[in-house]
């Protein structure tokens, strides 16, 4: 039997058990070899062109770095030379945009709370049910991207297209989703409680609701992808600030060395909040 | 089969005429599916559950036994007939009746003592409660009663502040039995309650269902498969069959009759003659089984 | 052990045979890149008056003809504008249409060094300020103004304040990065923007659809400063096989012969516009429109005369200090002489070692020679 992580064996074998430190290795195999690939294009391309700004080297990403975090936002914002670390963080370009697509993205979220409540209602009352499920299901179909005019024409081009650019792109597939997380909650709950004097408030509000509630954070955990490709796609279109803004500025001159710690940034800030929301779920819910 | 006969012929000790709890009359329940076929499941079903009766619901699966509870809890409405509980007829579901289901019969996200709480808080308070001055005063009232009710039911107080998903099958079904009963129904209705749980456990319980039913009389209609439960516990047996075409309208109720109570704990009585030998015939009954050649 | 399960053999030899198979499957694969014979080249395009005419030398064969008789092969390619400009920059793509100002900003400040030997025209009031209202150029303060940053957009927007004397008002703008897809749309849906810098036919569209809007400034007011050139890559034209000179005389000679059937002097001159306004989709009409307002340098006579003369490197200083001053040049880098550019007389403008961007008018001159 084939027991050594040496054997190529082992890779396609469903019934081997490799070891608690092998799995920890393996996990950081890819990093690391992303990592390496990286370095090794960026030398290859520096070797070429000591100017390529494609592939930055470390050198230039610290750099990008330091000017993201440290120099002003704006190139007519004249921040007194003497200023504090926290004075110029508070007045890069990294701390604007984020402050920037941050509330969007905040109150896009906060949108999506009417939209899930919905969904529970359309799951659980049959007339909501009847009305609008036919027609969220239609719309969901619809690329939300494609609106992008209306939206613009109907909410102007500042904030609100774009915050209703991601919840449009959103809340369709959330209410659906909520719906049918409702409607998977067994039978007996919702006669149970009626048998226990439950109004139909009650039984929404009080017995389906904080049941679904887990699975609902787990799919708004899952639309945070979608909801910051809308973000971006909006800001990329028409803004003044915010962190696909300056990624396609950057774009216009190849600022690579700014956008990878911008997407870096990104992923990071999104996986925060993914496991702000998974330790919520944890904290909120202890009899899951 | 003059066994059963006698059994069904013979007056029972409590045949007072009693208050009617649940009627039904003519009651049929058809099933249409998407494509169009129809399936009958209950056929003119004329029942009077009298007040205090412990009616078992004995059949094979399909019979129809668990349609006749969602009957009466209002659940659906039936095909025909009509259906009264407590002298008022039943056209949604309220809490006349309480109910304790095979599964899923506690609030998951609730601990054993607030499942139980949950009803008379929800019925004393409909939504936002902690905004009734009263509300703290009342629930450490009800804080009580419910583990009162919890010890009743054979349970610890250190298990009152378990979730549902830490409790075994038994002591589920134990809650929820308490969950149903702090309402005071004076229904109550059991649908395959105690299937899921291992034998022991399963006996324990009806020990403890029969031991409510003689302290408070509540109605109870008890629907299950196993004839050996069924002969135990109830007063009363109804036998429901699989209705065919061959039946031509007429009812799918094979049998109706009364039991006599016994006194004897399940282990020593399930070896009697009687308890045999009805036993047997019953099984036959309800599901075609003949143990005798 | 049952039958489907691999042979018990050592862990070495199982790799050793991973081993054979992988070398096996890349060889194969990388064998087929190896059996091109004829160099070939590709020319990246996007949609623009004054670029349409490669879609027309490729389509109508002239470009092959010229290809076939330096005896390579030449592909052209459309582009989105701006992944044609990623494309060029990251090598794949030898040559690329673009604009002084990003073949200032892209290619060269990347380190990319590359020559421009084709001047194709210049933007003589294809690039608009438009506003709605009556709005004039010193009353802009504070306003929204939709355009593309960091375009020849804000290039133009910035010339007009400066030529009015209006320089102190440019921090006062507020500007909106909008993309070019949707600045027409978004503009006229929405009479609270009053401003907008774009550039054709999107100001033609918008000038169409809504008489309030009136154009302020355009283009022909600072004529030659936008120009938009072919540019290669350098390294390209420098190919030990000559492979990458004859490339260049190719697309040199195509790139005439189609202006000069173009300009109407030759014959095909309809086929050609009608082919070139089908490029982007346009009809001839408003494909003519366009180019009343596209300086398009016919012969190359007209072309290297302006190449050549002393006001050509005015205008690349105008451009090459606004690229530094908004940061265009790259966040590194120091002053703007960092990237230098070459001019066809031999004068550098910038650090002698570091020229990155060139002009090389030597093919325009050999093809109004006739010597191709």
């Amino acid at each position: 039997m084939a027991t050594s992580v040496l054997d190529p064996r082992n890779l396609v074998d469903i019934q081997a058990r490799p070891k608690r430190s092998a799995t920890q290795i393996l996990s950081w195999v890819l990093f690391l070899a992303s990592i390496a690939l990286y370095a090794h294009f960026s030398s290859v391309r520096h070797r070429e062109n000591s100017e390529d700004r494609i592939v930055p080297s470390a050198k230039q990403l610290v750099q990008g770095i330091q000017s993201s975090v440290f120099h002003p936002a704006e190139e007519d914002d004249d921040l007194d030379p003497g200023a504090t670390r926290w004075q110029q963080i508070r007045h890069s370009m990294i701390w604007k945009d984020t402050v920037a697509s941050g509330s969007r993205f905040f109150i896009a979220m906060a949108l999506l709370v009417p939209a899930i409540l919905l969904g529970l209602h359309m799951g659980i009352f049959p007339y909501f049910g009847a009305f609008f499920l036919r027609y969220v299901l239609f719309f969901d179909k619809i690329v939300a991207l494609s609106l992008l005019p209306i939206l613009f024409i109907v909410f102007g081009i500042d904030e609100w297209s774009k915050i209703m650019l991601m919840v449009i792109g959103v809340a369709p597939t959330l209410i659906l989703d909520t719906c049918q997380i409702t409607r998977a909650v067994p039978r007996e709950q919702i006669v149970k409680a009626f048998t226990l004097k439950c109004s139909n408030l009650d039984v929404a509000y009080r017995v389906v609701f904080p049941q679904i509630l887990p699975n609902v954070i787990n799919s708004v955990r899952l639309s945070l992808k979608p909801l910051a490709l809308f973000l971006f796609a909006g800001e990329m279109i028409a803004s003044t600030d915010g962190l696909a803004y300056r990624i396609a500025i950057m774009r216009r001159h190849m600022g690579m060395d700014i956008i990878i710690p911008y997407l870096l940034w990104v992923a990071l800030l999104l996986f925060g909040l993914d496991t702000l929301l998974r330790f919520l779920n944890r904290r909120l819910h202890p009899w899951l | 089969m003059a066994l059963a006969a006698a059994l069904m012929q013979e007056e029972l000790p409590i045949a007072r005429k009693r208050r009617c709890e649940i009627g039904l009359k003519g009651v049929s329940k058809t099933y249409r599916s998407e494509k169009g076929e129809t399936r009958t499941v209950l056929s003119a079903v004329n029942l009077e559950i009298e007040a205090g009766e412990f009616v078992v619901v004995l059949g094979e699966t399909g019979c129809g036994k668990s349609t006749l509870l969602r009957l009466i809890l209002g659940e659906e409405p039936p095909s025909f007939g009509s259906i009264q509980v407590s002298g008022k007829p039943v056209k949604q579901i309220d809490a006349r009746c309480g109910y304790v289901p095979q599964k899923y019969s506690l609030f998951p996200n609730r601990t054993a003592l607030q499942n139980v709480m949950f009803g008379p808080r929800t019925a004393k308070y409909p939504l936002m409660p902690w905004l009734h001055p009263g509300f703290h005063a009342y629930r450490k009232e009800l804080k009580t009663e419910a583990t009162q009710q919890l010890l009743r039911m054979g349970l610890r107080a250190a298990d009152a502040n378990k979730y549902p998903h830490k409790m075994s099958g038994g002591m589920q079904q134990r809650v929820a039995i308490a969950q149903a009963l702090i309402m005071k129904p004076s229904v109550m209705l059991m649908d395959e309650a105690f299937s899921a749980l291992d034998p022991s456990t399963r006996i324990s319980l009806q020990e403890l269902v029969l031991d409510i039913w003689r302290e408070q009389r509540p109605t109870m209609v008890f629907v299950t498969h196993n004839v050996a439960e069924a002969l135990f516990l109830g007063t009363r047996l109804i036998v429901l069959g699989a209705y065919s075409e061959m039946m031509g309208g007429k009812t799918n109720v094979i049998a109706d009759m009364h039991l006599q109570r016994s006194d004897l704990p399940y282990l020593e009585r399930r070896h009697t003659k009687e308890f045999i030998e009805l036993q047997s015939y019953v099984e036959e009954l309800s599901y075609g089984i003949s143990c005798q050649p | 052990m049952t039958p489907w399960r691999l042979p018990q053999k050592s862990a070495a030899a199982c790799w050793l045979r991973l081993a054979v198979i992988c070398s096996i499957l890349f060889c194969s694969l990388t064998q087929n890149s190896f059996a091109a014979s004829a160099p070939k080249f590709v020319i990246g395009w996007s949609v623009y008056a004054g670029w349409n005419p490669f879609f027309y030398m490729a389509k109508s064969g002239i470009l092959r003809r010229w290809a076939d008789k330096y005896g390579i092969q030449i592909e052209v390619q459309r582009f989105d504008y701006a992944a044609s400009l990623d494309a060029f920059v990251a090598k794949n793509i030898d040559a690329c249409t673009m604009t002084n100002m990003e073949a200032l900003d892209m290619p060269a400040a990347s380190g990319v060094d590359s020559t421009a030997i084709i001047l194709g025209d210049y933007s003589d009031g294809n690039d608009a300020v438009l506003t709605r209202s009556g709005l004039k150029l010193n009353q802009l303060s504070g306003k929204h103004v939709m355009l593309v940053q960091k375009t020849v957009s804000e290039y133009l927007l910035e010339r007009a304040l400066v030529l009015n004397g209006l320089q102190d008002e440019a921090s006062r703008l507020k500007l909106v990065n909008t993309s070019d897809s949707d600045i027409a749309g978004a503009f006229l849906g929405n009479h609270s923007n009053q401003v907008v810098v774009t550039w054709k036919p999107l100001v033609s569209q918008i000038l169409d659809q809504d008489k309030g809007v009136a154009n302020i400034f355009d283009s022909s007011k600072i004529p030659g400063e936008i120009m938009d050139l072919l540019m290669v890559r350098t390294e390209v034209l420098h190919r030990q096989d000559g492979s990458g000179v004859k490339f260049a005389k190719a697309v040199t000679g195509a790139w005439y012969e189609a202006m000069a059937q173009m300009s109407g002097t030759g014959p095909g001159h309809e086929r050609a516009l009608n082919e070139s306004a089908a490029a982007s989709g346009d009809t001839p009409a408003s494909y003519s429109e366009q180019l009343k307002t596209t300086h398009l340098f016919y012969t190359p006579k007209a072309a290297t005369d302006f190449n050549d003369s002393a006001a050509f490197k005015q205008k690349m200083d105008l451009v090459r200090q606004f690229c530094f001053h908004h940061n265009l040049l790259g966040e590194g880098t120091q002053s703007v002489d960092d990237v230098a550019i070459l001019y066809p007389d031999g004068s550098i403008q910038g650090k002698k070692d570091r020229v990155r961007f060139r002009f090389d008018s030597s093919y325009m001159h050999l093809a109004g020679q006739g010597k191709l």
